[in-house]
């Protein structure tokens, strides 16, 4: 059986697999950068949940505060997903994603336990509503700039995974 | 010369070959964002995407009701390693012919193969 292209067809094919692998990085970077409702969502989601738990509430208050963080974070993610067009294969995805998400974590943590205790003082509900809003702020400063870093490195490792695809 | 194993008469053809490079960049993609990305018609996305799912290469699933009723296209296992098997056939036929050919289709401007890649959609309805 005779070969079916030339290489000069095969290097054009090999060329032509990039163009579709690009319209995919482009939509992951405009679904990760373009979309300021899920973050204003989350962060609205986040102040009430922590000003909630600096009224001192009891130990079923406090579980049901969670079970109701919980739930209504889930629901905003399924929201997003229905509104997606498409998912990012996992092997595209880059280490600097996963790091943005660690160090997000990490750093909202931090930021949340930190200024707890330093306005434990002025007591329920103002130290609430302060570890709240300097919580939410951090988050918020945060999601945009580590967004756009890890989407960044997708674009990068992205064309030099379709070009080892294509043999470049 | 033979053919170099793995290559795939299947995905050869230019439109399906767009639609399963696509398709292996992603977990799953709705059919109006392939479309919209390849330029294609619903019916010759359809018919594209009918032929690959009876040979298995991949998934159709419809979601929602009513309307926001929408259907995913994922690629199989099976149609994964056939891709890669394909592009690994077109590497070799590259390669066995010696150093890439000196042109512009070398390393083609992504606007370069846009265009390209529009004109030949275009043809292919």
């Amino acid at each position: 059986m005779s070969t079916p292209v030339n290489a000069e067809q095969a290097w054009r094919d090999l060329q032509r697999i990039r163009v579709p692998q690009e319209r995919v990085l482009d939509e992951a970077e405009r679904s990760a950068s373009g979309g300021p409702a899920a973050a204003y969502g989350t962060a609205a989601l986040m102040w009430v949940f922590l000003a909630g738990l600096g009224l001192d509430l009891p130990r079923w208050g406090v579980w049901l505060a969670i079970a109701a963080y919980v739930a209504l974070l889930g629901a905003l993610a399924a929201g997003h997903h229905r509104r997606s067009r498409m998912r990012l294969h996992r092997t595209r995805c880059t280490w600097r994603m996963s790091a943005a998400f660690a160090a997000g974590g990490v750093a909202i943590a931090g930021v949340t336990l930190l200024s707890g205790g330093l306005v434990e003082p002025l007591g329920p509900p103002a130290a609430g509503l302060v570890q709240a809003t300097v919580s939410t702020a951090a988050f918020l400063l945060f999601v945009g700039p580590a967004g756009r870093w890890a989407t960044g490195s997708l674009r990068g490792d992205g064309e030099a995974a379709t070009r080892q695809v294509a043999g470049r | 010369m033979s053919t170099p194993t793995g290559f795939d008469e299947l995905i050869h053809p230019a439109t399906r070959l767009s639609v399963v490079a696509l398709l292996a960049a992603t977990e799953w993609a709705d059919f109006a964002f392939v479309r919209d990305s390849l330029s294609l018609s619903d019916s010759a996305l359809s018919k594209q995407l009918h032929t690959l799912g009876e040979a298995g290469y991949l998934e159709l699933r419809k979601e929602g009701g009513g309307r926001k009723r929408r259907t995913t296209v994922r690629l199989t296992d099976h149609g994964r390693a056939a891709f890669e098997g394909h592009v690994a056939a077109l590497r070799a036929i590259v390669e066995s012919a010696g150093p890439p050919p000196a042109t512009g289709v070398a390393q083609p401007s992504t606007t370069e193969a846009r265009q390209r890649q529009h004109g030949h959609a275009e043809a292919a309805r």
